[in-house]
């Protein structure tokens, strides 16, 4: 029997292991299944709802929030994976996804090859720079707490986005693809091959190749225990330098390919990393930290519920209603909105440590536990030292 | 500060007015930013190297300060409006209030929003806390870009008036004007803080900072603590960006962007945590690069010019990232306080 | 064991069926107990029985899942620890949480419950109050430095201090609280004997003065000849009680904890 030790309580907890559970088809896992599909019924609804309340633009909208999803969904799988594993926020993100669009961009314009070729050349180039980055700096802030990480990454962050700055100047670049429009589906609603399919597909084939991973490879399960609880990792035997430059790889990599994705449905520009940088941050904090499931279906939130959100805004932007200018910039308030409210009400996120993968009961249930867990100042975060 | 600007006057032969007063004005905007900055400094050492709150939207309360000012300050500005469009939205306005009513409301504005977030997010760790705070920064800064009848939008607010209108235009006076304003809020703010930091309030800050759960168990309400230092720092804040508008032609949301939350951050860790002096020392080094910089590009060949400015601000990651590593402590450490 | 447990003079604290859980594991498990007024009661126990969680529970570090806690007829399970403290209940750690960039006096006056400069109004418009209290509190904490041996200490910082030493600063500053009832975790636990048998001493003088302690050991010497009552924890819950003799001699205890 285990028995729990006396310990002091602490206003420190670690960010928590991933998640997951293997998935054979016993009873538990069809009741997921089933869950899952009454959600997407759900949402079918809903987005039916809107149509008839918005007209059927909506579809529109609905297909930005996906493709929206998908590029946040590849990133935040890479923020969580260094989240979980080195313990902090890398608030370097979003340039090293303007990093890796840069890359893709050189190939693509420079060396004149097909931008498939350049998104393959920047995926290595940014792993090249995790590890790097690891080696230089993040290890040597190991131990030393939340804070000072992020402060190293910041500087990271100004480092990559000024040098970029630099050689290629403040201006918008595009990436040499073939123009493409759109196909219609139905009225009101065209999917371009470009920047609906690509991303989608892209973004697919990397949640499943995580998933993969994580279930299936040592080192996936290597990465778990690491996450989960480092010294027990290095206890038991496991190499957690490898794993830790095996995280760094691949978020790097993720980044970069997020990145190129950005650029393939806008443009390339310095600051397109960092305008996605609180949305990734949302995405990870809503699925709950060190969690891929989590950032996957953090990111489907944080997308749809920006996108969709824009003909309400325009609503409220016309003169007889409120009058709001510019109302449909507004629309990164959600994701944020939504943030904020997962740090105060449920901090650990959807797939924090005491959820299933699909939510359920997730809004109430967690308001009232985390409004009792609060009051006492052990359990949810409280605030740290100061880091350094 | 101001010794700064009359030596430089004295160096040159004695009557000021005789004086390349174009160095002058120019040095005595240096001085003024720097104090701005520093104020800004003095706040976040408040609430970081004090009391251990890891505030990442520094911009925004900055900001706050800002526009309140500018607001209060302003004469009233209606939209210009060619052939039914706004070309230029007009802002909320026309108070024409002494800017020390400026000030004063800016302080409040900003104090008043840092206490509001401070409530629902002290209670969460450092991380979190940042990435709030920076979320924070960011709604603000993009509230104010879109709400173009409140805050001019991207146009901004303009004629901004300054502390004293001299008439014929002086700039040299301005310039001096300016300076000995900030010159004695800085000194104001460091003795406040000086006077409170040193108090028995303060030394619960500190009892916080390193061990909150101790402090607790001895009877303090450390959120209550932690909100008063947050709010105080916000405050601060909102005074330097009171200060800012009389330093600028127009005020507008880029001068808003989390890079100044950052440049913040590296005086701070450069002065060392905790320490004030050391706070104003750090702002008056990292912007005298920022200003260097700006002198340097006029004698650089074309191509180089731009490549300045962004040196400046890779040198200052480079700063941050080697700062954290090797010194976090920084190059002033704490005073070793002894109660007698 | 199974009546309910009046309250008034009989008891100053009573710990009523209290539950608290860490993931899957029951570290309190429907405990109750009750400590009399101006007593020394230890509380002992196998390590994981929960005795430091129990501590916590009642100090207000951590929130129960279930049942009550009663401090001189008044409910606190629930609240603040700081608001714990201010109705007269203290707890020491069971390893020293000193502030270590503080003296020690700083870190006495820092206990004080009721310093007028730690009111950023009072600062403003009441400095020479604030003064009095400064100068005030200073002469409480070094009687108290007095009281416990650390008069010598008084200016220097507290990291500096040895084990011993800050284990007498953990109970100088909780003593600066002005506590009804003390919660002590492991006071003598790596000290030695010499500064063991006077911190009891000590903590007898302020038993005769009308303070309540009731304390977590592992020092049965000192548990035996020094608590007045014992009361026994095992996995999660109480298992006996009674006088030190008694306690030795129950079959239930020598079972799960003593072992002869």
């Amino acid at each position: 029997m285990v028995e729990p030790s006396e310990t002091e309580p602490s206003l420190e907890t670690r960010p928590h292991g991933f998640r997951l559970s293997p998935i054979h088809l016993t009873a538990a896992v069809r009741r997921q299944i089933l869950r899952g599909l009454i959600v997407v019924a759900i949402f079918i609804t809903f987005v039916a709802v809107l149509a008839a309340i918005f007209g059927i633009s909506i579809l529109q909208y609905t297909r930005d929030g996906f493709r929206v999803s998908a590029i946040v969904i590849v990133a935040a799988i890479g923020l969580t994976l260094i989240y979980g594993i080195r313990g902090f926020a890398n608030f370097a993100y979003g340039d090293l996804m303007t990093l890796g669009a840069y890359v893709a961009l050189f190939v693509n314009l420079n060396a004149r090859l097909s931008i498939v070729w350049g998104a393959i050349t920047s995926f290595l180039v940014l792993i090249l720079v995790g590890i790097v980055l690891e080696v230089l700096v993040f290890s040597r802030l190991e131990g030393r707490g939340p804070v000072a990480p992020i402060v190293a990454s910041v500087g990271v962050g100004l480092i990559i986005q000024n040098g970029i700055n630099a050689v290629a100047s403040t201006d918008q670049w595009l990436y040499s693809i073939p123009v493409v429009g759109d196909v219609p589906i139905v009225p009101g609603l065209g999917i371009n091959w470009i920047r609906d399919v690509t991303t989608f597909a892209v973004g697919f084939s990397f949640m499943a190749s995580v998933h993969v991973l994580l279930k299936y490879t040592n080192l996936g399960k290597a990465m778990r225990a690491t996450a989960d609880n480092l010294e027990l990792a290095k206890a038991t035997g496991i190499d957690t330098k490898r794993v830790t430059y095996a995280a760094w790889a691949i978020s790097c990599g993720f980044a970069s390919t997020s990145g190129v994705l950005l650029g393939l449905i806008g443009v390339v520009s310095p600051q397109m990393g960092i305008q996605y940088l609180l949305l990734v941050f949302a995405a990870v904090i809503v699925g709950g930290i060190g969690s891929a499931y989590g950032a996957m279906l953090g990111g489907l939130v944080v997308g749809l519920s920006q996108e969709m959100v824009v003909p309400l805004l325009v609503w409220l932007g016309e003169p007889d209603v409120i009058g709001l200018p510019h109302a449909d910039a507004y629309k990164v308030a959600v994701p944020f909105m939504i943030l904020i409210a997962v740090l105060l009400f449920r901090p650990s996120g959807i797939a924090g440590r005491q959820t299933a993968i699909v939510p359920r009961g997730v809004v109430t249930g967690a308001i009232a536990k985390a409004l009792a867990a609060r009051r006492a100042p052990i359990g949810p975060p409280g605030s740290d030292q100061k880091g350094g | 500060m101001r010794p700064l600007a009359r030596r430089a006057a004295t160096k040159k032969g004695g009557d000021p007015a005789a004086v390349d007063t174009g160095i002058l004005v120019n040095v005595a905007f240096y001085a003024s930013v720097s104090i701005i900055f520093a104020v800004l400094a003095l706040g976040f050492n408040l609430q970081w190297g004090y009391t251990g709150l890891f505030n990442a939207g520094i911009a925004g309360f900055f900001l706050l300060g800002a526009y309140t000012a500018a607001i209060v300050t302003t004469p009233l500005d209606p939209p210009t409006i060619v052939g039914g469009v706004v070309i230029v939205p007009g802002h909320l306005g026309g108070f024409s209030l002494p800017f020390a009513f400026g000030a004063i409301m800016a302080m409040v504005v900003s104090g008043l929003a840092a206490v509001l977030i401070a409530i629902p997010t002290l209670r969460l760790r450092a991380d979190y806390l940042a990435i709030a705070t920076l979320a924070f920064s960011e709604i603000i800064r993009r509230i104010t870009t879109n709400l173009d009848t409140v805050t001019g939008g991207t146009n901004g607010i303009t004629k901004i008036p300054r502390l004293i209108t001299f008439d014929p235009p002086n700039p040299f006076a301005n310039a001096m004007v300016v300076l000995g304003a900030g010159a004695a809020l800085v000194l104001a703010a460091f003795l406040v803080l000086s006077f409170i930091e040193e108090s028995p309030w303060g030394r619960v800050l500190r009892a916080v900072r390193e061990d909150e759960v101790a402090t607790m168990a001895l009877g303090k309400n450390t959120l209550l603590f932690k909100i008063e230092a947050f709010g105080i720092g916000g405050a601060l804040m909102g005074l330097a960006g009171a200060l800012f508008t009389l330093t600028i032609p127009y005020l507008e949301p880029s001068n808003f962007a989390p890079a100044l939350t950052f440049s913040i951050w590296v005086i701070v860790i450069v002065g060392g945590a905790g320490n004030n002096r050391g706070a104003i020392l750090g702002a008056f080094l990292i912007y005298g690069m920022e200003w260097a910089s700006v002198i340097l590009k006029d004698y650089v060949p074309t191509a180089f010019k731009n490549t300045i400015f962004y040196t400046r601000l890779m040198i200052i990651g480079v700063l941050l990232i080697v700062l954290i590593i090797y010194r976090p402590q920084g190059l002033l450490p704490e005073k070793r306080r002894v109660l007698k | 064991m199974s009546a309910a447990y009046p309250l008034g003079p009989n008891a100053i604290l009573e710990v009523r069926e209290i539950e608290k859980s860490f993931g899957g594991i029951r570290a309190v498990d429907r405990c109750s107990l009750v400590v009399a007024p101006r007593s020394v009661t230890g509380l002992i126990g196998p390590n994981g029985a929960g005795k430091s969680t129990l501590f916590n529970i009642i100090s207000g570090l951590y929130r129960p899942d279930g049942g009550e806690i009663w401090f001189g007829g008044v409910r606190i399970d629930g609240l603040p620890p700081y608001g714990i403290v201010r109705l007269g209940l203290a707890k020491t750690w069971q390893i020293p949480h000193e502030l270590k960039k503080l003296t020690v006096l700083e870190n006495l006056v820092l206990a004080a419950k009721d310093h007028r400069g730690e009111s950023l109004v009072n600062l403003f418009f009441n400095p020479s109050g604030i003064r009095k209290d400064e100068r005030r509190l200073r002469e409480q904490a070094r009687s108290i430095l007095a009281l416990t041996q650390l008069s010598n200490l008084a200016h220097e910082e507290a990291s500096s201090l040895s084990g011993g030493q800050k284990k007498l600063l953990e109970l100088a500053r909780v003593l600066m609280t002005e506590p009804a009832l003390v919660l002590l975790d492991e006071p003598v636990a790596g000290v030695n004997p010499t500064l063991a048998a006077s911190l009891m001493d000590l903590i007898e003088q302020l038993r005769q003065g009308g303070t309540t302690f009731f304390l977590i050991e592992h020092d049965m010497n000192v548990v035996m000849k020094r608590c007045d009552t014992v009361i026994v924890m095992h996995q999660g819950r109480k298992i006996a009680e009674g006088p030190p003799d008694a306690v030795r001699k129950d079959p239930v205890v020598i079972d799960s904890y003593l072992g002869g």
